[in-house]
């Protein structure tokens, strides 16, 4: 699960963490597609180097290293699928390349943007506010749920139960005492959050203000002229034969 | 009986910058009732873990009956070292209260009939035996918090931690969990109260360990330890009701009066409830 390090936003005062999450989004998506639809290698490694210039400004090459260890597995799945179904080493290497661009497409966006920030931009977007207050606090609890998780398990060992214990349906058998209790906990949590939440009168006004509106600033339109550049380019490449 | 020793211990949560518990020793005889009070924050829960096994030591050690912690699984020292979070509802999973109590010992080895023989007789002694057959779930608070200490003290473990036993409880529910571990600190075993509930442990406990950002900063009775204003305004604890009195009125020996002083304040609190 340490890939998901890299997807976790991290409170830090950077150029990068200041922009809006909207331009910010933008060239990810631009950054994501072009890793989708190019397999060369010079394109792909152009790709990464971006990339980490992006997270060097984020403060968070640190976070992007750690998570590598979490990859190193979907690594090994690629090249030994690679050299079982007839593939060379080659191609191994530029299927990596283009995971490791793919994820950090995404990355140096969620590593820099609150949830919050993300949650807005989808409301601007047009989202209606329930989906994207749902997203929010989804986002927002993955580490509550986890560090229940971590509680309920260590209470489980204490009673002495040890999943690494027996075979495969023992341990699956096992996990009941851990996910029954977790998944209480989540849903007596829903309900506690939905009162709170409707005694503050959510939903009660179909009109909602902002209590701090997104806006761009020059930063964002360099970052929207970078996404249209970068799709400019990746057209001519294309067009010029670059696979 | 088990002993805990605890020499120079250091620990760091993983990616955490700052030790949580820095260069702490002390050692635990056989049959202690002992506190650990200390601020939010302080490392308590942190330090029960390890006593538990379920942390180790970053630096030093933790031994049980001279054995390090290192060396064993969370489940064997779990036989001797029964742990008791301070959220019931995170081990109950179980349709039935007999049930809660059966899982831990068929954990251990117990047989089918002996679990039958002990489950009586734990719900008998924590006055459970009535809602045998309910869900967990349902029980109420205090009811929950008995039922999570009889559950571990089913296959009767050696020392007992408790973490944080009464919090959102009632004085009537606080009195039932206070005369459950005085019972097993009477039956000569260790209990661990970890609390903020300065009142609670002054009840149970003869010596207190107090914490202060990690750190240990008072081991000794813990009358001694809270009557000391200094030490009680770094941790961030107050004094006992009793040792307030004392001060207040002149008065000694109200300790020894405890329990007749507890069933005049029951008695107010009912009355003023009604």
């Amino acid at each position: 699960m340490s890939f998901l390090r890299a997807f976790k936003y991290r409170r830090k005062d950077t150029v990068v963490h200041r922009l809006d999450p909207r331009s910010k989004f933008m060239l990810s998506i631009v950054l994501m597609a072009i890793s989708v639809v190019f397999t060369d290698i010079r394109v792909l490694l152009a790709l990464v180097s971006g990339q980490l210039i992006l997270l060097f400004l984020a403060e968070s090459l640190r976070e992007w290293f750690s998570s590598l260890r979490g990859l190193v597995f979907f690594f090994a799945v690629i090249f030994a699928t690679q050299l079982l179904f007839g593939g060379s080493f080659f191609t191994g290497v530029v299927l990596s390349l283009r995971l490791l661009a793919l994820s950090s497409s995404m990355s140096w966006f969620f590593l820099s943007s609150t949830p919050e920030d993300i949650g807005r931009a989808m409301s601007v977007a047009g989202f209606p506010v329930e989906l994207t207050f749902s997203f929010t606090m989804a986002i927002r609890f993955i580490p509550v749920i986890y560090d229940e998780f971590q509680s309920i398990y260590d209470t489980q060992r204490s009673r002495g139960l040890e999943l690494e214990k027996g075979g495969f349906r023992n341990r699956i058998r096992n996990l009941m005492p851990i996910l029954i209790p977790l998944l209480v906990g989540t849903i007596r949590r829903t309900y506690e959050i939905a009162d709170a939440m409707e005694v503050r009168a959510f939903g009660a006004s179909p009109k909602r203000t902002t209590y701090r509106p997104l806006r761009l600033k020059g930063g964002d339109y360099l970052l929207f002229a970078a996404s249209i550049i970068l799709v400019s380019a990746a057209a001519c490449l294309k067009l010029l034969g670059v696979e | 009986m088990v002993k805990i020793v605890v020499e120079n211990l250091y620990y760091r949560y993983p990616e955490a910058l700052d030790y949580a518990l820095k260069n702490i020793s002390f050692r635990i005889e056989e049959g202690e009732s002992v506190a650990i009070l200390g601020e939010n924050g302080a490392g308590k829960t942190t330090l029960a873990k390890n006593l538990n096994g379920l942390l180790k030591p970053t630096e030093g050690s933790v031994k049980i009956d001279g054995v390090d912690t290192r060396s064993l699984s969370v489940a064997k020292i779990a036989r001797k070292i029964g742990f008791v979070n301070h959220n019931p509802e995170h081990q109950f999973f179980a349709e039935k209260v007999e049930d809660e109590v059966r899982f831990g010992l068929r954990n251990f080895g117990f047989s089918e009939k002996e679990a039958d023989k002990i489950i009586q007789e734990v719900l008998s002694v924590f006055g459970l035996e009535e809602y045998r057959g309910r869900n967990p779930f349902q029980l109420s608070g205090g009811e929950k918090k008995r039922l999570a200490i009889a559950s571990i003290m089913a296959w009767r473990p050696e020392a007992l931690i408790v973490d944080e036993p009464t919090i959102g409880m009632d004085y009537a529910q606080k009195l039932n969990i206070r005369r459950v571990l005085r019972s097993i600190v009477s039956e000569g075993r260790c209990v661990i109260v970890i609390t903020h509930d300065v009142d609670f442990a002054a009840s149970i406990c003869e010596r207190a360990i107090v914490l202060s950002r990690g750190e240990v900063i008072g081991d000794g009775r813990l009358r001694d330890l809270l009557s000391d204003d200094k030490l009680v305004e770094k941790s961030s604890l107050r004094k006992p009701f009793l040792i307030e009195l004392e001060e207040e009125t002149g008065l000694t020996g109200l300790e020894e009066d405890f329990d007749a002083i507890s069933s005049i304040l029951m008695e107010v609190f009912q009355k003023c409830r009604s």
